[in-house]
């Protein structure tokens, strides 16, 4: 079963086989609601652990709902800090570019996946920080009600303080350039499909909202949209060959 | 009286963890040694935590099936 899985797949790497999930034992990840005589029954709470050469855990990665997947793309992202380079978009104001990116170019249900915003400021100017009393912080929103069901909570990258000598106040903003990242987890397939578009595309929508000043004056505060494109791809239903499959004991 | 709050916080984690219909088993947590393993792999050899190993660590992935 694993042999035609591996070769269907293009996995190269070993794919190890717990018939009698004892593995998932040892390492006290059976899911004890699967009960006894249940076709389900042995199986793990799915989960990723990064080892050292010691075998010792640097991180896991486990979601919460078990139909939920972090894809290794993102784990690159957050334990590597890996390059996001994938859905790539861009847009650009008066005061600022943007150029919008995410770890993965597809959209499958379940999937957990990095978002990327990098924002480069024009000359002279600056974007305030949160936590900033007295002016409009910047704020990444995705939409709602969107394919990306899941939106998980994220910081924002540390500010710098500067001193506006015209009014006398200190205040804490971004200049130059900064990267945000999040993270998002697709909906299940019955919230991801009816958002196909007709291209195949799944497209979640989202905005980044600021204020921006220089050293003379502030302007207008903005909201720019942003999008990301991914193709969608529908869960894996494929059964192994029949001669394969494991009967229920 | 001063641990109350630390009972407080454990039993709302059990009542929202229950409230969801999920309390997760996640094993072995970061520092912790994981438990060696003996398993075959797609091609029939035998793998184990040492055989799989690479130059800088490992990846562990447990899902459920290759098949439903």
């Amino acid at each position: 079963m694993l042999k035609s899985f591996a070769d269907r797949q293009h996995i190269t790497y070993p794919l190890l086989s717990d018939p009698d999930s004892k593995v998932i034992r040892d390492y006290g990840i059976l899911n004890e609601t699967s009960k006894p005589g249940t076709s389900s029954y042995g199986i793990p709470y799915p989960g990723v652990y990064v080892v050292d050469a010691q075998g010792r855990v640097e991180s896991k990665y486990f979601e919460d709902d078990y139909k939920d997947r972090v894809s290794t793309a993102d784990i690159l992202a957050r334990q590597f800090r890996a390059p996001l380079n994938a859905a790539p978009g861009a847009a650009e104001t008066k005061h600022l570019l943007i150029t919008t990116a995410a770890s993965n170019d597809i959209a499958r249900p379940g999937l957990r996946i990095a978002l990327s915003l990098d924002i480069e400021l024009k000359p002279g100017m600056h974007v305030y920080a949160p936590g900033v009393q007295g002016y409009i912080p910047i704020d990444w929103r995705l939409d709602e009600g969107g394919p990306a069901a899941k939106r998980q909570s994220f910081d924002y990258p540390p500010s710098e303080m500067l001193r506006l000598e015209a009014i006398g106040e200190t205040v804490p903003v971004y200049q130059g350039h900064i990267q945000i990242r999040r993270e998002i987890t697709f909906g299940q397939e019955a919230v991801l499909k009816p958002l196909v578009a007709a291209t195949g595309e799944v497209i979640v929508k989202g905005s980044f909202r600021y204020q921006a000043c220089d050293d003379r004056k502030c302007y207008v505060p903005e909201a720019v949209p942003l999008l990301w494109r991914f193709k969608y791809e529908g869960l894996d239903r494929q059964r192994a060959p029949s001669e394969f499959q494991r009967k229920p004991n | 009286m001063a641990k109350r709050p630390l009972i407080e916080v454990a039993i709302w984690t059990l009542l929202i963890a229950a409230s969801h219909g999920q309390i997760i088993k996640t094993g072995p947590d970061a520092g912790q040694q994981v438990p060696d393993f003996s398993a075959r792999d797609q091609e029939g050899r035998n793998q184990t935590l040492k055989s799989i190993m690479g130059p800088k660590g490992a990846m562990l992935v447990f899902f459920r099936s290759a098949d439903w």
